[in-house]
């Protein structure tokens, strides 16, 4: 009860501050004005009366004031007060005032940009109700696993497996048997599909959901119906739902998208639904899936030849299961019973050998999906975040610095206001008030310059065939972070002016008349704060440099072919249309044409294109050798003829493939010297054979005809593995597209129609793919390290500037200060070189000091980052030394003007200078 | 009004006095500084710049609600009327006082022997 008065008068009090001093008016008007009447009705005069009735009630303004503040107003009252006088200080001079909102606002921005990134990456979770409720199934086994083919995550390590691919068989059975969880539901990334929609063939993004999986995801579409129950049945007519993106994209938001018929892989699907803007699916929350289709359409839409059925295969595991954990339930008993299930299901439907390890359950946190990006990106992002920490630390040293200085200037003000009367927490109050505000002003501005960063990045990060699906909008989360910060800054740079300005003495501060000749201590507390910006600095430039020398020496790596003048493609042949013998024809003919095509000097053809992230491995035993678990595979790659000379890969031994190598004449390949070294040490690999096998575990055996020059396979940073070759009319099946590799002297646009038109000419309904240059493969495959590279770069110049500005200050204000000694040490002799000396000397000591203390912290940092290096140690001499000397040459230069300025003092007006 | 016949109030006690005047019946700010003044018979000294503040604070506890009315000469003018949480605050600080008195009373009539 009296608190909510109390709460309600000091609200009405603070908000209505007009309408309250005139209600106070009016009943002191009235008081006044009755006491008059009363006067006057005792015989006093009218004119007397209202005299005295005034003068008893003392001054109205002071009256009115205390009556307000019995509301509780005071403290408010006195932060409006400061918050004007801060607001004028800084109006007084705009230049300090830019400078420090303006450091802040780089400062804060700058983390508050990282921060949303990593806050999308590694704490968005899936946009559905309750996500903190859902598990993936995940499974780990020991090294050899029962389960021998996957397709989706498997993560091997020297001594487990871990996945979180099941088959279709043993999915039922867990579902069925599965009493702990909310009914199990399963998806599929199924990667790129070929679709046609409005008469546009386009390649689209598309997974495979199960019949219950809206209804356990709790998720409605915004226009039509969900994908339900009697659509996963075989046979059930084909169905999608499309994604918001898709939607908007493709048919332009509008409503009669439902029950259109698009064509997937040749299939004609029917539109029943559009997802609700922001929800992505359940693989991931930053990338959506455009096509959603039940799993009763694989056999349609994706039929894979080689392995029979994928929904009876129990051979192979693919799909990936979720399931809610409704409250109240164990999940640990949930998880030890689903276990005991997969046990029995594993051991049921497939052979386990003797040495071979089933699979163990675990249910992990799906409340970010799969999670790939968090997983990956969790290093990096903290790295990032500990950097641009720092350059916020330098942010707050420079304002500590400034503010210090100004505290200076400002010792005068403070003693009168002491001498006046003023408490020293009221000083102190003052003080901090005005840090808070300019901290309030930079986060304001910082909050800007952190939504064009974040935007920057995410740009950055974005790859053109996987559009980034991240929520805009404001960001609660976000701006917490950045109020958080900006008080925090504030708090931690105004300390030590506040502590400095409650510590004068008003009688020696009054006294004291600026003229003392000799070298004043008041400058040490700045130095000591420079000293710590260098040193940041030096930290920040370090990793910059190390981050900038490990992209360059990625981009020196020699990948072993001619990346020049290489435009690629991809193409999938529906498997459904073509299938062996035809697949087969059906890249003969294309690359016969593509040969003839304007420009086209020659072709290669690969199932894996080099350097693309993508790996293919099978068996590799080679004839006649002892079966060694350790080295039982290799890398592989099914190539067309010219795939050598077109990439121009040197034959070192034998042959290449040549036009004689069909699909009937016997099996050759090509293995290059990595792998000739591995696998044949001290005997020529040409001549040997060695057996491999195919997806149905059928034995084939090649005969190595030659061997190529080592080239790096998937990545830049990994040496060239052991890899062999096959000629793809010799291939045991090519379930995942062939790429085209175009020598040409055309750039890429100029010569893509031509491309298109020479498939076209084979087959009008199939689309050219991610038609790139080999170098924007590249460029692909490096982009994290570039956009590492990128923003290091541009912490470490933003250090940079923060430093000068620093040194230039302090330099500035100690010069200004001393120009009395400077004076007289010239009077006394001193040649104008030699002051310049000793002032660049003074700034070159605070370097020093700050760079030794920056090697230290990099070297002692380095370790954490270490394994995201290439080609150098973290504590690479180069870039030691190289950003020593940099920050040396900053420092002499901030610090030129201000010694150019002590340098020409003249004695005569130093000495008469106040 | 008589200066010199006035007794000076004790540091506290006009909030206890004001709550007294208006648990008599809602007055305003003036009515108030008459009702003491009567019920002391004109032998307290108030204050008036300090009638307000006190008004106003007493408020702000939620001892004592304002609300605008019209006055006996017909003019606009801010009434205030005590509140239950002020009927409990009146009665403790009338015990407490009573108490006090005696206690201090006893104490000053003390003969020495």
């Amino acid at each position: 009860m009296s608190l909510r008065s109390r709460i309600s008068t000091w609200w009405r009090a603070v908000t209505r501050h007009a309408d309250v001093d005139a209600q106070v008016d009016e009943e002191l008007r009235f008081h006044i004005e009755s006491y008059a009447e009363d006067l006057m009705r005792g015989g006093v005069p009218r004119e007397k009366a209202m005299r005295r009735a005034k003068a008893e009630l003392g001054s109205l303004a002071a009256a009115r004031e205390r009556t307000r503040q019995a509301w509780g107003t005071r403290g408010f009252d006195e932060l409006r007060g400061d918050l004007r006088y801060a607001l004028r200080m800084l109006a007084k001079s705009p230049g300090f005032a830019l400078i420090a909102v303006g450091s802040l606002a780089l400062g804060i921005g700058a983390n508050t940009a990282i921060f949303s990134i990593a806050k999308h990456v590694l704490l968005d979770r899936l946009n559905v109700p309750h996500p903190a409720e859902l598990r993936l199934f995940e499974w780990h086994s020991a090294r050899k696993s029962a389960v021998h083919s996957s397709w989706g995550d498997w993560l091997s390590t020297p001594q487990q497996v871990i996945s979180t691919s099941f088959s279709y068989p043993v999915y039922e059975v867990l579902r069925k048997q599965n009493h702990a969880l909310a009914d199990l539901f399963a998806f599929k990334d199924l990667g790129q599909l070929n679709v046609t929609a409005n008469g546009e063939a386009e390649v689209v993004e598309g997974d495979l959901v199960s019949g219950n999986f809206y209804e356990q995801m709790e998720v409605q579409p915004q226009l039509g119906r969900a994908i339900g129950a009697a659509d996963d049945r075989v046979g059930a007519p084909p169905v999608a739902v499309i994604s918001d993106g898709y939607w908007a994209r493709r048919f332009n938001r509008s409503a009669s998208v439902i029950g259109k018929t698009i064509v997937v892989n040749l299939v004609p699907v029917t539109v029943v639904g559009v997802n609700p803007r922001g929800f992505t699916g359940a693989s991931a929350t930053m990338t959506s899936p455009e096509l959603f289709m039940p799993f009763s359409v694989q056999p349609l839409v994706i039929p894979d030849n080689t392995n029979g059925p994928l929904l009876t295969s129990t051979k192979r595991w693919w799909m990936q299961i979720m399931a809610r954990v409704k409250p109240g339930t164990d999940a640990a008993r949930a998880q030890a019973a689903l276990n005991v299930v997969l046990q029995a299901a594993v051991r049921s439907t497939m052979p386990v050998k003797k040495d071979e390890s089933v699979p163990q359950l675990v249910l992990m946190d799906g409340s970010r999906g799969m999670n790939h990006m968090g997983r990956h990106m969790a290093q990096p992002l903290w790295s990032l975040m500990a950097l641009v920490g720092l350059v916020l630390l330098l942010a707050c040293a420079n304002m500590a610095n400034l503010l210090l200085a100004r505290a200076t200037a400002r010792q005068r003000e403070m003693s009168v206001r002491l001498a006046l009367g003023a408490g020293r927490r009221r000083i102190l109050r003052q003080v901090m008030t005005e840090s808070l505000l300019l901290a309030a002003l930079g986060g304001l501005a910082g909050l800007g310059v952190g939504w064009l960063g974040r935007n920057a990045i995410l740009a950055m990060l974005s790859s053109p065939t996987e559009p980034l699906a991240v929520q805009g909008g404001f960001d609660w989360g976000v701006f917490a972070f950045a109020a958080a910060l900006s008080v925090a800054t504030g708090v931690l740079f105004g300390v030590a002016p506040a502590w400095k300005a409650t510590r004068t003495q008003v009688s020696t501060t009054l006294k004291e008349s600026a003229q003392t000749a000799t070298k004043r201590r008041h400058g040490y507390a700045g130095k000591a704060i420079v000293g710590f910006q260098v040193a940041l600095s030096m930290l920040l430039v370090v990793a910059a440099g190390i981050f900038l020398r490990t992209l360059i020496n990625l981009d020196r790596v020699d990948p072993g072919f001619d990346t020049k003048n290489l435009v690629l493609f991809d193409l999938q042949p529906p498997s459904s249309e073509y299938t062996g013998e035809k697949q087969v024809q059906l890249v003969q003919e294309i690359t016969e044409r593509l040969a003839a095509a304007t420009g086209v000097e020659s072709v290669a053809v690969t199932s894996v294109p080099p350097l693309s992230d993508s790996y293919d491995s099978d068996d590799f035993t080679p004839v006649g050798a002892k079966e060694d678990p350790e080295k039982d595979s290799a890398y592989n790659a099914a190539v067309g003829d010219a795939y050598f000379t077109t990439l121009r890969i040197p034959v070192v031994a034998g042959r290449g493939f040549a036009p004689t190598d069909t699909e009937t004449s016997p099996k050759v390949a090509v293995v290059n010297q990595a792998l000739a070294k591995e696998f044949f040490p001290n005997e020529s690999a040409v001549g040997k054979s060695f057996r491999t096998e195919d997806m149905k575990s059928n034995k084939l055996t090649y005969q190595i005809v030659g061997v190529c020059a080592d080239t790096h396979y998937a990545n830049l940073r990994e040496d060239p593995p052991p890899v062999f070759y096959v000629d793809y009319q010799q291939a045991p099946g090519m379930d995942w597209g062939m790429t085209f590799a175009v020598r040409t002297r055309m750039a890429r646009a100029a010569i893509t129609p031509e491309l298109r038109r020479a498939v076209e000419g084979v087959d009008r309904n199939l689309p050219l793919t991610d038609v790139r240059t080999e170098q924007e493969q590249i460029d692909e495959l490096t982009k994290n390290e570039r956009v590492f590279a990128d923003l290091t770069s541009g912490f470490g110049v933003l250090a940079l500037v923060l430093a000068s500005i620093g040194i230039y200050g302090i330099m500035a204000y100690s010069v200004s200060q001393r120009t009395n000694e400077i004076g007289i040490r010239m009077a006394l002799g001193a040649e104008p070189g030699q002051v310049l000396r000793m002032v660049l000397g003074e700034a070159s000591w605070v370097a020093l000091i700050g760079v030794v203390a920056g090697l230290a912290g990099a070297l002692a940092l380095g370790r954490v980052i270490a394994s995201m290096l290439y080609g150098l140690k973290p504590w690479d001499p180069a870039t030691l030394v190289g950003s020593a000397v940099l920050l040396g040459l900053v420092a002499l230069g901030a610090s030129w003007i201000p010694a150019q300025r002590a340098a020409g003092v003249e004695p005569m007006r130093a000495l008469r200078h106040e | 009004m008589e200066k010199n016949a006035g007794i000076d109030l004790l540091q506290g006690t006009l909030d206890m006095l004001v709550l007294k005047a208006v648990s008599l019946g809602p007055l305003h700010g003036y009515g108030v500084l008459l009702r003491i003044q009567q019920l002391s018979r004109e032998r307290l000294e108030i204050q008036q710049g300090s009638l307000y503040p006190a008004l106003y604070r007493l408020e702000h506890e939620g001892w004592i609600a304002g609300e605008w009315g019209q006055s006996e000469n017909k003019r606009r003018a801010r009434f205030y009327r005590l509140t239950a949480t002020g009927r409990r605050r009146l009665e403790a600080e009338t015990k407490k006082w009573n108490e006090f008195a005696g206690v201090v009373g006893a104490i000053l009539s003390t003969e020495s022997e």
